[in-house]
């Protein structure tokens, strides 16, 4: 599914680079449910940006679903991004004037999947992640837990084949966390999603099949190599 | 994924129009005030074409009548003397000029009329017979001038000046008698009021004709001072007119050539700064309309940049995210140009009712508002829409 190979990373000048990440390898295969854990600054959310297309390595080889990745044309990126991956973020990231059927379709509009299709597979995706009875309603009129179901949804509707999840409980509090974790790990289990979760809590890591943990760039532990 | 593929747009068009509409709406009044430039200058040169189009026909009716091949030569004394041609050398100008198609000499001047009643100032006309149908001057009563009458003290009033003559009891017509100078004249017809046009010699309503032949009695020079000539269709009035005044020239007079081509080129003329002037003031408003809305879109972008790092990283390409904004600056600014287009032609009927004019749409225009208006959008929308695809994912998701 995934296969990053001896990647790095750096910000900064070309004469200070900052390394951030530092020989990075690791394989993901089709239904894992991966935890990253590690300390704030540690380069979890670069490594998951650079999974999910959103960063390029300065060095190392990456394979998506099949596909060597080369980041030569920004259109391309794009394609490979609504087609293999599903984003769900910290702060959720619905647009405010759409409602919680329209924030779901968004993806599928960029595949040009005509309107009525686009609704019918939004109200599915809802009922998915229980809360159908909110299809028309607008984010502020949604619960923090609501909202991250929503952009949930919005991550599976286009079927991809990898959900990367930057700290998606960073802004619940630990009940809701919990009941977001049990909707992550039922996708897993019943849809057979692959998903990567970036998290620094280790009690919510434990419901995850694998653990990957980094500190200062470096994969220190990895629970399937152990 | 083929070469089309990756140039266009992968969201649908139409939807993105939708897009565009609904965050548009969503910007209220900073859209509508960024529509004010285009507005404006959308509005300007609906108006400008328009009165155009409308003043090349009104200027056009003033030579309806004489149509556009009549030159007039006047001559203008330079000295003591009374100014003037010879009268022969106008009448045989059609056969001596190969550009003249018909030439009738006139002399005018002004002087006291007298009626039993009445006296005033008119215009005199010493004519030959052939300016009735040329000038079309209609008769209301009685005859014209003939061939025969010679000077045999017949006259013709117009319209006007036979009112002006005219006392409660004795209203001069047809029968009664006139004093021109010190010259009794029986009037033997009045015309009809005609409308003045351009080319006239002299106001017709306000004359009094008298037979060519008489121009010795009733005014100051004996010989005609206006010729009046009709050119082949076709030719071009200004080597005509030089060539005629070298014909006619004769010490004491200057002479000046008139033709209706070049009074409707130096009132083109007129017409084409003030349209120059117009379409300046469109051209600006536009540019500054279009630097408007190019403003409300880079703060639209930076305000939006949330919204475009998501639509990217759930996979909007560069392309989709320029499209949602050069489409949205071209609706803003199509908007402006059909209200500016509606503006614009209320102007342009406006100054046709003070101008006196009928208002005439000039169809082609309809189109060329909106069109141009959209075109300023796309140009000036391109920028925005660049840097919105630019945006790099990662600092704009993080952007509050
Ligand atoms: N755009 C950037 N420019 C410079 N340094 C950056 C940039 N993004 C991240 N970093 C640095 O990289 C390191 C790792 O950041 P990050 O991946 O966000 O850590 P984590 O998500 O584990 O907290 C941090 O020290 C951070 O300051
Ligand atoms: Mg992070």
């Amino acid at each position: 599914m995934l296969r990053l190979s001896n990647i790095h990373k750096a910000y900064g000048s070309r004469e200070r680079p900052v390394s951030v990440l530092a020989d990075v390898s690791l394989t993901v295969d089709d239904g894992e449910f991966c935890a990253v854990l590690g300390p704030s600054g540690s380069g979890k959310s670069t490594l998951l940006n650079i999974v999910g297309l959103l960063d390029r390595p300065c060095a190392g080889e990456m394979v998506l679903g099949g596909t060597t990745i080369s980041h030569d044309s920004a259109q391309t990126t794009a394609r490979l991004r609504n087609r293999l991956l599903g984003f769900v973020f910290q702060s959720f990231q619905l647009l405010p004037r759409l409602n919680a059927w329209q924030n779901i379709a968004m993806p599928l509009m960029y595949r040009g999947v005509p309107r009525g299709e686009r609704k019918g597979r939004a109200l599915e995706m809802l009922e998915r992640v229980g809360l159908s009875e909110r299809a028309d309603h607008l984010p502020s009129q949604l619960s923090g837990g609501q909202c991250q179901r929503v952009a949930i949804a919005r991550a599976l509707v286009g079927e991809p084949r990898l959900i990367l999840a930057d700290e998606p409980t960073g802004s619940l509090d630990s009940a809701t966390a919990g009941e977001m974790i049990d909707l992550l790990g039922a996708l897993n289990r019943e849809l057979g999603m692959t998903i990567v979760m970036v998290t620094h809590d280790r009690d919510l890591a434990q419901a995850c099949g694998r653990r990957i943990e980094l500190l200062d760039g470096r994969v220190v532990a990895d629970s399937a190599a152990a | 994924m083929s070469a089309r593929r990756t140039l266009l747009p992968d969201a649908p068009l139409g939807e993105t129009f939708a897009e565009a509409f609904a965050n548009l709406r969503a910007q209220g009044r900073r859209s509508a005030l960024a529509l004010l430039g285009i507005l404006i200058g959308t509005a300007s040169i609906i108006a400008m074409l328009n009165v155009g189009h409308m003043a090349q026909r009104e200027s056009l009716k003033l030579f309806s009548d004489m149509g556009v091949d009549m030159l007039q030569i006047l001559a203008v004394p330079t000295g003591e003397a009374a100014a003037g041609f010879p009268r022969e050398a106008v009448e045989r100008l059609p056969q001596s000029d190969p550009a003249v198609a018909a030439a009738l000499p006139l002399a005018t001047g002004r002087g006291p009329v007298r009626s039993s009643r009445k006296q005033t100032d008119l215009s005199i006309v010493a004519m030959p017979p052939g300016l009735v149908r040329l000038a079309r001057l209609p008769v209301a009563e009685g005859r014209s001038i003939a061939a025969i009458d010679d000077c045999g003290f017949g006259a013709v009033l117009g319209h006007k000046a036979a009112e002006q003559l005219s006392a409660p009891g004795a209203a001069a017509g047809v029968g009664s008698r006139v004093l021109v100078g010190d010259y009794g004249f029986t009037v033997i017809g009045v015309f009809a009021p005609v409308v003045a046009e351009t080319l006239d010699p002299t106001d017709y309503n306000n004359a009094v004709f008298v037979p060519l032949s008489c121009a010795r009695r009733v005014l100051p020079g004996a010989d005609p001072n206006v010729a009046m000539i009709r050119l082949k269709p076709g030719v071009d009035g200004e080597p005509a007119g030089q060539r005629i005044i070298a014909a006619l020239a004769r010490p004491g007079s200057s002479l000046q050539a008139m033709n209706a081509q070049r009074i409707l080129q130096t009132m083109n003329a007129q017409k084409a700064v003030h349209s120059r002037m117009l379409a300046a003031i469109g051209a600006i408003s536009l540019l500054v309309g279009g630097i408007g809305v190019m403003n409300v879109m880079l703060m639209s972008v930076m305000e939006r940049r949330r919204e475009i790092g998501l639509r990217a990283a759930i996979g909007a390409t560069p392309r989709d995210v320029q499209a949602l904004f050069v489409i949205e600056a071209a609706v803003l600014t199509l908007v402006g140009g059909v209200v500016g287009t509606l503006f614009g032609l209320l102007a342009g009927y406006a100054i046709a009712v003070s101008s006196g004019w009928d208002f005439g749409l000039a169809v082609w225009t309809l189109p060329l508002g909106p069109g141009v208006a959209g075109l300023i959008g796309l140009v000036f929308g391109l920028y925005p829409a660049i840097t919105a695809s630019r945006l790099d994912p990662i600092e704009a998701l993080r952007a509050d």
